[in-house]
């Protein structure tokens, strides 16, 4: 336990002793006295010591090269045996004799560039390490009789495909329900233990609206559907649910943690990180959800829908989950970033762990991790114009698509960018252990929409009518305020229209010579179209000489007014010199632009229908020079979502339906959520997982038959109270065998939607740009639809563990003061309250039907004899303050019974 | 996690509430902010695949010498050789170009390669040197030289240790977040140390949060947790009696005497709770969260009102004084905070941009002002805890991300500069009139006992009597440098 010592123990003459409690100082004198006996080993019992503190050690420094995945210099260290086997260099350890001993050697040796582990591979061992190796080594190398090496990593469950598993005969058939409830009852029988009888109908019919929908249900709906006396009433109510455009919203939040969804964000106005207009990739999970597209399809969309879907600008949202990772200043950052959580998020592959080094636990080579990067090597960000919005910045789709088609990827050596390995360029490929056929890799020709998207039939009519739109504002401003600035201003505006209409006209005749030189065209017809393309492309160069000479114009007029406003103020004479200085220059500037109208006639600059995300690589502060979109992507990104989403991938869908159950039951089948390879954890259930996985894929990828299946098992629809559980409690505490449900704290934004919905304020529009921070506090939108970037956290979401944007595959559900403050002291809490209270009141005859009635709607059940006793004592003590008094539509009272039962733990809380 | 399993059973009944002031209540369940962490530690049992692994106890590893930390952090950058770290060589070189001095080496490029930038570009040489823009003098029986800007923390040189010898890889602000968590802003991302401390310290105040930050951060708004969970965040702080805390004050016209009945009548409907549901723990840890929250309203006011301090006091700080009143407010709060045992402190001084001390341009006026707004307040904070008898047991630490270069950028500024800069330790377990490490002649690179960002780290952490190594988390692989070393030879 006490392997590492501290640095420097301190001397213990100087205890320290708090000023405050004499028990926290006896606290820490026992915990002292505590470590400290434990910091001696158990003289003599060296083979224990070497099962419990140096085999694991050994597995840490050593196994990654000298173990299953690998075999440096043909030895393994991974039994005592194996060591006094030795490798090429004759046995590691001399039993009895550590000073003979190879390992003691190599460990301890001076020289780094000899030492093991080798430099950048892991730590050396520490002097306390090294003589606990020494004494094993001298007292025999004793380890356990039946020590067994480490198993073939490709061996490993999750890397060996997956196979649907027969469903197993149950006793308790009475208590399943459908196949899931199967292999849990399985479980059950052999351990003994006995699944928690189903709750309440009430208890259900929430935990049913907060899972599905993420709201609860209001209090007419409840009542409706416990009055229900038709058999189906459960599996009705789930169809209706799954129906409901507000479960698209829920399942898109879960999904939105997963895939890293992040508004854009940088240092105030600078744009560092991720992507303007990121909503459309939010809206488009929230849309295939609803529609209940495949698994299969949203990841290969997400993944490569530039290659797949060139043309459909709604498909082509999904391809948000890469460019979220954009990165303004530095392109490993945000390289490392896609393929770490393209492995996490999609694979359960921690590929981030084989960058410096080849991977310590997985049989994942250095050299994948950047065979992986190599899917991703080309690709760039843009903007694409939506119709109707001439400015990009405002809206348009963020989007990838290949721009970089030769970039070489290079491994870097331990993972450092600035020591690349340029011997051998890397090429794509997945891990060899999760290779089921050769992967084939076709570039892909692109349409012309997609590489010259100003040729999609909206991009010129959205210049056309946001220039006349400007026209008409200016206009409308020159009349309101007649001056020569908003004067010259409505000239800059026509000449911007003539200009626009010039360079559309201009477009349109170059794509109609480009696309008669593609036919057959006779040549004659040709030479007129290239004529006609000529004279209009002059039009337009001069239009917009014409239009920088207005512009400069409306400089000049713009300081005029200035300087007329400084003489009227009668400033000094410097500040009128300085403006004076501002004039000459607009005036310099008019003449420079006046000289350009005769300079040779170039190229106009087109209409854009896409704007590329510009990255800062090259030279500080300056955008990097665009490459322009090319006629064909590599195809490299397609071929890496057939490969997950093939039925084959042993990870996929097994990921996928870990993450589905995690958030339906509470907890995953798997622990480790992002982590399905030999260090994560191992199934709860590995067969009931591979089941669900081969249900998933076998129905289409469909989501909604996943959650169809997992809401109608019995292993759903248990209690969650301990209550009469005392044998299975004592025979499994931590509920590992599922016979109870596990209770769920409501996610943040959950908490925050249910009060609104509660009293009725919830904004039920669907989609759009994110709330900013500063109308939050106002909005009564859907939590989904606040910003959400690195630096713009909502206060009262982020008290209750909203998700980090870095990095969220399970939300945490801490208990923290904090939360009960937020929810006693929030503002829209308490107006919530008063919402309620008086639609409540008027219905409720007398305190003890309102009691009935607010318990009904803020915790979907009518409460205890004992809970209307706390309630009537509570606002009896109300009543007796002299604040019950003040004027209000609704009697206080009443109002502080409602905001009381949000703080009430089963509020915040699924059962 | 057993530690939180308590039975609130059927024996809850109505007539039990008003559970007000039962004080023997949190003490049975242990539970302080820590351990009200339940779902993050319900969580990581899952992670367990190294069976061995458990929660940190709350308890130090070894004998403590310190009990909280005020970490004082100056934003943007604070020129070390115009502060603690004096080089005559550059103004008697000033206007020369470094390479026409005896001291060209220190452009060695493999001296320089250290430095790792986020964005474009390579190192920007400030070759041209700039001439000292403040005087320095001795002080203390160490006789130890500070800057004429710093006059109220000179006087208290005998009780620090002064580093000079700091170094870090980031040349633009990232360096503040890597000051705090050890890691350049292009590696994973890690918990900061004042998140650690909260992580691994048990509290010794149930009504105060155990980490709080104060002033602003605007390089590195991050959560201070990160993969420790969002329990251990810092806890931001306003110095405003009427507002100290997101909501910790009705946002609508609500008495106390209401709130007092809503917190006693959500006891007990929560512990009637046990009635249909025994032995939950995640009722068990709600309930202490509203007797927390509830005491933590109540109490937190209170330390950031002042009207119970002499007037000496307040003037000791600078209060009376514009020009430092809002820092001196920040740190009578810091004491005021300590005196009721919370951990760590974090306040980061300078908001604007990348941070107020950023001085590329106008240097000498940058640094009077913001040395003027600190200076006062840091020296009445020290003398303020030493006469308390608090500086022994408290680590005060002045810091900031990086030094300022010796030569100049544009006509008076001082650019970025990673290679060398100095911090300061005072109080709990730490030597006095100690000046460790030292800087080449122009204050250029660190030469002698050179110390990156985490041995401050792992010397305020052993001085808490906290192990790093033994508060890792599994999964959250953890290397040598993010570790540090102590330093021993400012350990008294």
């Amino acid at each position: 336990m006490n392997v590492l010592a501290p640095d420097a123990t301190p001397s213990r003459e100087l205890p320290w002793l708090p000023r405050q409690s004499a028990h926290a100082a006896v606290a820490i004198a026992f915990a002292w006295a505590a470590v400290a006996a434990a910091a001696e080993p158990a003289a003599g019992d060296q083979a224990a010591i070497y099962s419990e503190k140096i085999r694991p050690l050994l597995a840490e420094r050593c196994f990654s090269c000298h173990g299953s995945l690998a075999q440096e210099a043909g030895l393994r260290l991974d039994t005592a045996a194996l060591m006094i086997q030795g490798g090429d260099s004759g046995p590691a350890v001399a039993k009895g004799d550590p000073d003979a001993s190879l390992i003691v050697d190599r460990t301890n040796d001076p020289d780094p560039a000899s030492r093991m582990p080798p430099e950048g591979e892991g730590e050396p061992l520490s002097p306390e390490q090294f003589e606990m190796l020494r004494a094993w080594i001298a007292a025999g190398c004793p380890a356990p009789p039946d020590e067994k090496p480490e198993a073939d990593p490709r061996d490993h469950w999750a890397f060996r495909s997956r196979v649907r598993p027969p469903v197993p005969p149950v006793v308790n058939t009475g208590w399943a329900k459908n196949p899931i409830d199967a292999f849990v009852a399985t479980r059950h029988e052999q351990a003994g233990v006995v699944p928690q009888p189903e709750p309440p109908r009430h208890v259900l019919v929430r935990r049913l609206f907060i899972d599905l929908i993420g709201l609860p249900p209001q209090p007419e709906e409840l009542a409706a559907i416990e009055a229900d006396p038709s058999l189906d009433w459960y599996e009705a109510l789930v169809e209706r649910l799954l129906a409901d455009p507000r479960h698209g919203e829920r399942w898109a939040r879960h999904w939105m943690d997963v895939w890293r969804y992040s508004d854009w964000w940088g240092l105030e106005e600078k744009h560092r990180y991720s992507a303007k207009n990121m909503w459309h990739f939010r809206d488009w999970i929230v849309e295939s959800l609803n529609a209940d597209v495949g698994y299969d399809e949203m990841v290969r969309q997400m993944l490569a829908a530039d290659e797949l879907y060139p043309e459909n600008l709604d498909k082509l949202r999904a391809t948000g989950f890469l460019a979220r990772n954009w990165y303004v200043y530095n392109r490993d950052h945000w390289m490392e970033d896609t393929v770490e959580h393209v492995g996490k998020g999609l694979l359960g592959l921690t590929m981030n762990c084989a960058k410096c080094h080849s991977h310590k636990y997985d049989p994942i080579p250095q050299a994948d991790y950047y065979r992986m990067r190599a899917f991703f090597e080309p690709h760039l960000v843009r903007q694409d114009l939506v119709p109707g919005e001439g400015d990009m910045a405002r809206d348009g789709v963020p989007r990838v698509y290949d721009g970089r088609l030769e970039d070489p990827t290079y491994l870097f050596v331990r993972g450092n960018a600035g020591s690349p390995d340029k011997s051998r360029t890397i090429e794509p490929g997945v891990p060899a252990v999760l290779e089921f056929e050769e992967l084939s890799i076709e570039p892909v020709l692109l349409p012309k929409a997609a590489f010259q998207p100003e040729r999609r039939g909206w991009v010129i009519d959205t210049h056309l009518a946001a220039a006349r739109h400007s026209l008409d504002a200016r206009q409308e401003a020159a009349g309101k305020k007649p001056s020569p600035f908003t004067a010259q201003a409505v000239a800059v505006a026509k000449t911007r229209v003539y200009d626009v209409e010039c360079r559309a006209a201009a477009m349109r005749a170059k794509w109609a010579a480009d696309d008669a030189a593609e036919t057959e065209a006779a040549d004659s017809v040709l030479e007129g179209l290239r004529a006609a393309a000529l004279t209009a492309n002059e039009a337009a160069v001069k239009a917009e000489r014409e239009l920088a000479v207005a512009r400069a114009w409306s400089r000049v007029a713009e300081v005029n007014e200035k300087l007329q406003a400084a003489f009227e103020e009668k400033k000094d004479a410097a500040s009128l010199a300085a403006i004076g200085r501002n004039l000459d220059a607009a005036r310099e500037a008019v003449e420079k632009a006046q000289k350009a109208l005769d300079a040779p006639i170039g190229q106009h600059t087109q209409l854009p229908g896409a704007a590329w995300a510009a990255t800062n690589y090259v030279k500080a502060n300056e955008d990097d020079p665009f490459t322009g979109f090319p006629e064909t992507s590599t195809g490299r990104r397609s071929a890496l979502a057939r490969w997950i989403t093939d039925p084959r991938n042993p990870l996929a869908a097994r990921v996928a339906v870990n993450h589905v159950w995690a958030r339906h039951l509470g907890k995953p089948l798997v622990a480790t959520v992002f982590d399905f390879g030999r260090k994560g954890a191992t199934a709860s259930h590995p067969e009931l997982l591979d089941w669900l996985a081969s249900e998933l894929v076998e129905h289409r990828w469909s989501m909604k038959h996943l959650h169809r299946l997992i809401v109608g098992s019995a292993a759903y629809r248990m209690g969650s109270s301990l209550a009469n559980a005392g044998r299975s409690a004592a025979i499994d505490p931590d509920n590992k065998l599922l016979w109870r449900r596990e209770p769920i704290r409501l996610e943040a934004q959950v908490v925050r939607d249910a009060v609104l919905a509660l009293a009725g304020t919830l904004d039920p529009a669907l989609g759009g740009p994110p709330v900013p921070k500063d109308e939050q506090e106002a909005s009564r939108r859907r939590s989904l639809y606040f910003w959400h970037s690195g630096i713009s956290r909502n206060r009262f979401l982020a008290t209750f563990d909203d998700a980090m944007v870095n990095e969220c595959y399970r939300r945490e559900q801490s208990v923290v003061p904090q939360q009960a403050l937020a929810l006693v002291n929030a503002g829209f809490v308490r107006d919530s309250a008063a919402a309620i209270a008086a639609r409540i009141a008027p219905r409720a005859a007398g305190d003890e039907a309102f009691v009935d009635e607010a318990f009904a709607t803020i915790v979907g059940r009518k409460p205890t004899a004992d809970e209307v006793t706390a309630c009537m004592a509570a606002m009896a003590e109300w009543r007796a303050l002299p604040e019950a008094r003040t004027e209000a539509s609704v009697e206080r009272p009443l109002v502080n019974l409602v905001w009381s039962l949000f703080s009430y733990n089963d509020f915040v809380t699924v059962r | 996690m057993t530690r939180n399993l308590i039975s609130i059973g059927a024996a809850a009944s109505a007539s039990d509430r008003g559970g007000r002031g039962r004080r023997g209540f949190l003490a049975d369940l242990g539970l302080g902010f820590t351990g009200l962490a339940l779902g993050a530690m319900l969580h990581r049992d899952g992670k367990a695949s190294t069976a061995a692994w458990t929660p940190p106890d709350g308890r130090p590893h070894f004998p403590p010498r310190a009990k909280s930390v005020i970490w004082l952090f100056m934003n943007g950058g604070v020129s070390h050789i115009e502060s603690f770290d004096p080089k005559p060589m550059v103004t008697k070189h000033a206007g020369k170009s470094i390479g026409d001095t005896p001291f060209a080496g220190v452009l060695d490029p493999q001296k320089l390669s250290i430095e790792r930038r986020v964005g474009a570009g390579a190192h920007r040489a400030r070759t041209t040197l700039y001439p000292l823009q403040v005087g320095f003098r001795r002080h203390g029986q160490a006789g130890v030289e500070v800057s004429d800007w710093f006059p109220h923390v000179a006087r208290h040189v005998d009780r620090m240790s002064i580093v000079r010898s700091m170094w870090t890889t980031d040349n633009d602000h990232g360096a503040q977040g890597q000051f705090h968590t050890g890691r350049h802003m292009l590696d994973p991302v890690q918990p900061t140390l004042g998140g650690w401390v909260h992580y691994g310290l048990g509290s010794l105040n149930d009504e105060l949060p155990q980490f709080i930050s104060v002033g602003t951060r605007p390089y590195w708004n991050r959560r201070d947790g990160d993969y420790l969970g969002p329990a251990y965040d810092a806890v931001p702080l306003r110095i405003d009696p009427a507002d100290p805390l997101d909501f910790g004050r009705p946002e609508r016209p609500v008495s106390a005497a209401e709130q007092r009945v809503a917190f006693g009548l959500v006891e007990s409907l929560d512990r009637l709770t046990g009635v249909e549901y025994p032995n939950d723990p995640a009722t068990a840890a709600r309930i202490a969260s509203y007797e927390l929250a509830y005491r933590m309203q109540a109490s937190v006011p209170g330390v950031v009102d002042f009207s119970d301090e002499t007037e000496e006091t307040k003037r000791l700080y600078g209060l009376d004084q514009p020009h430092c009143s809002e820092f001196g407010m920040q740190l009578l709060a810091a004491r005021r905070f300590v005196e009721r045992g919370v951990r760590f402190i974090q306040i980061q001084h300078g908001g604007g941009a990348a941070g107020a001390w950023d001085a590329h341009s106008a240097m000498k006026a940058n640094h009077e002002k913001n040395a003027l707004s600190v200076d006062q307040p840091i020296g009445g904070l020290l003398t303020d805890l030493d006469r308390r008898g608090l500086l022994d047991e408290t680590i005060v630490v002045f810091a900031t991300e990086f030094g300022r270069t010796p030569g100049t950028e544009g006509a008076d500024g001082r650019d970025h500069h990673p290679f060398a800069f100095s911090v300061w330790l005072a109080g709990g377990g730490i030597k006095r009139g100690v000046v460790h490490g030292a800087t080449d002649e122009l204050g250029y690179h660190a030469v002698e006992n050179r110390h990156y960002v985490t041995d401050i780290h792992a010397t305020i952490l052993n001085l808490l009597g906290l192990d790093s190594r033994r508060l890792e988390v599994p999964g959250r692989k953890r290397l040598a440098i993010d570790h540090g070393a102590a330093i021993r030879e400012i350990i008294a």
